[in-house]
């Protein structure tokens, strides 16, 4: 509440310094000082405010999503990471082509460009960076400093040193742990400033471009496995919308991707996700805890339902790459 | 200009104190991931801080929600920060219904770190406690076993 009140009271200061005049000056110089003056009053309190919000509700109470809990549950959502490694435990040999092209990333001139571009390169980041092909990665790392750059947050993505551990190809779990955490973070930042709409949008970029990969590569190697995560999407597909939904009015870019998610949607309404339950299974391994989960969720997905999704899937993410 | 100067001032006085903070936690984190191992991979971080349990009230927690996919195995490495008695637990919830707890009740031993193998693609719940509702600050490093 403080915090508000403070990030308030300097909109009004430095961004509108025209309204501050008279009454409003005073009394917004007011409410910062009694802010302040609290603070001071009540040390204790102070210091509960720097811990998060203390939640003993139930987890069904802790469901009811707010446009925060939302965010919090869909930045999870899209783990390029995962996707490639599972493309490498199936044999899947690394393929270019999958790549998006880096021509023309200067050019691209809109928030919503540059912030699905983000996430697009950054899937390929992952995709690249599983399967050690870091020194094909130099153009993708550049592309993706220069449009984070171009979305002022450039700061949180350390270029200089992804750059130099792509070329000495020496430490990948170095680079896997910069680049994942730098995304987490420009996430992170963009979420907690009021800029969830971008945030949306790069989170989006990741998860079709993951599904991209997944879906092309499905056409070739029609493993079960990798069917079943393309049909698993479902479930995270609704909170993407979710995600996206508070947005969609913003501009024709925003309400055009939203329809095709919208489509996206359809096409995954026939897919069946169903549950076998069983127990699952307990041990001490090396003095770690480990934990075999029996449950199983089961994918039902037909031929033509897998071919619609992966003609749609290129669709959106050709659509984004040219910008149109 | 002069509201302007104050709040140049407050910022100049707010800022280290809260990268100084950033700083200590990130070290934390870079830390806690290489406590994960050679066959792992970073996939996300939680940071947590909590207040002492009250007399009265039930311990502090911290809840997050994490996709986990089908087929995928995950490592749960938790990290304290020297500076707290209480030491970071993870329960990790499919819905309402317990999975597993990083500290084991029947026994009271506690364990740094936890293996999934995940079965099931899903939302999954992360609740975060420290021991004995001391106050406390740790990480929780969500890597992936490759």
């Amino acid at each position: 509440m403080k915090f508000d009140s403070i990030k308030h009271f300097f909109y009004i200061c430095v961004l509108t310094p025209n309204l501050m005049t008279g009454k409003i000056a005073r009394l917004a110089l007011l409410f910062l000082l009694i802010s302040v003056c609290s603070c001071k009053v009540n040390n204790r309190k102070q210091a509960e405010l720097l811990f998060p919000v203390i939640d003993s509700a139930t987890i069904a109470e802790s469901e009811k999503l707010s446009k925060e809990a939302i965010a919090d549950i869909v930045q999870n959502v899209a783990s390029p990471v995962e996707i490639a490694a599972m493309l490498q435990s199936l044999s899947v040999p690394f393929s270019a082509d999958y790549l998006g092209s880096t021509k023309g990333v200067e050019q691209l001139s809109t928030n919503f460009q540059k912030a699905t571009m983000l996430g697009i390169y950054g899937a390929d980041l992952g995709y690249l960076n599983i399967y050690e092909k870091t020194g094909n990665s130099i153009e993708v790392v550049s592309s993706i400093k220069q449009l984070a750059d171009g979305l002022r947050v450039g700061q949180f993505f350390d270029y200089e040193t992804i750059k130099r551990l792509s070329l000495n190809k020496t430490d990948i779990d170095s680079l896997l742990y910069l680049s994942v955490s730098s995304y987490n973070k420009i996430d992170e930042y963009l979420r907690t400033n009021d800029r969830g709409s971008l945030s949306a949008l790069m989170i989006s970029g990741v998860w079709l471009e993951g599904q991209y990969i997944a879906t092309q590569v499905v056409t070739s190697f029609p493993e079960k496995k990798l069917k079943d995560r393309i049909g698993e999407q479902k479930i995270i597909l609704n909170d993407l919308l979710m995600l996206l939904r508070p947005y969609k009015g913003t501009s024709p870019e925003y309400s055009n991707l939203y329809a095709l998610m919208e489509q996206m949607s359809n096409l995954y309404r026939d897919v069946k996700v169903t549950y076998r339950i069983a127990e699952p299974q307990t041990l001490e391994k090396d003095d770690r805890l480990v934990l075999i989960q029996k449950e199983e969720s089961v994918v039902e997905m037909s031929d033509d339902e897998l071919r619609k999704i992966v003609g749609l899937t290129m669709e959106i993410r050709n659509k984004l790459i040219s910008g149109e | 200009m002069k509201c302007r100067i104050l709040i140049l001032v407050l910022a100049l006085v707010a800022l280290p104190l809260t990268s100084k903070g950033q700083a200590a936690t990130d070290e934390l984190v870079s830390k806690c991931a290489l406590t994960a191992g050679d066959n792992t991979a970073y996939l996300k971080d939680f940071r947590v801080q909590l207040p002492k349990a009250t007399a009265d009230a039930a311990a502090p927690v911290y809840k997050a929600n994490m996709y986990l996919m089908k087929n995928m195995k995950y490592r749960f490495s938790l990290c304290n920060s020297a500076e707290f008695k209480g030491e970071l637990i993870v329960t990790i919830y499919d819905a309402d219904k317990e999975l597993i707890s990083s500290f084991n009740k029947s026994t009271g031993k506690q364990y740094s770190s936890i293996d999934f193998f995940c079965n099931k693609t899903g939302l999954y719940t992360l609740w975060f406690a420290f021991s004995n509702g001391e106050q406390g600050s740790g990480v929780s490093v969500v890597s992936m076993i490759k």
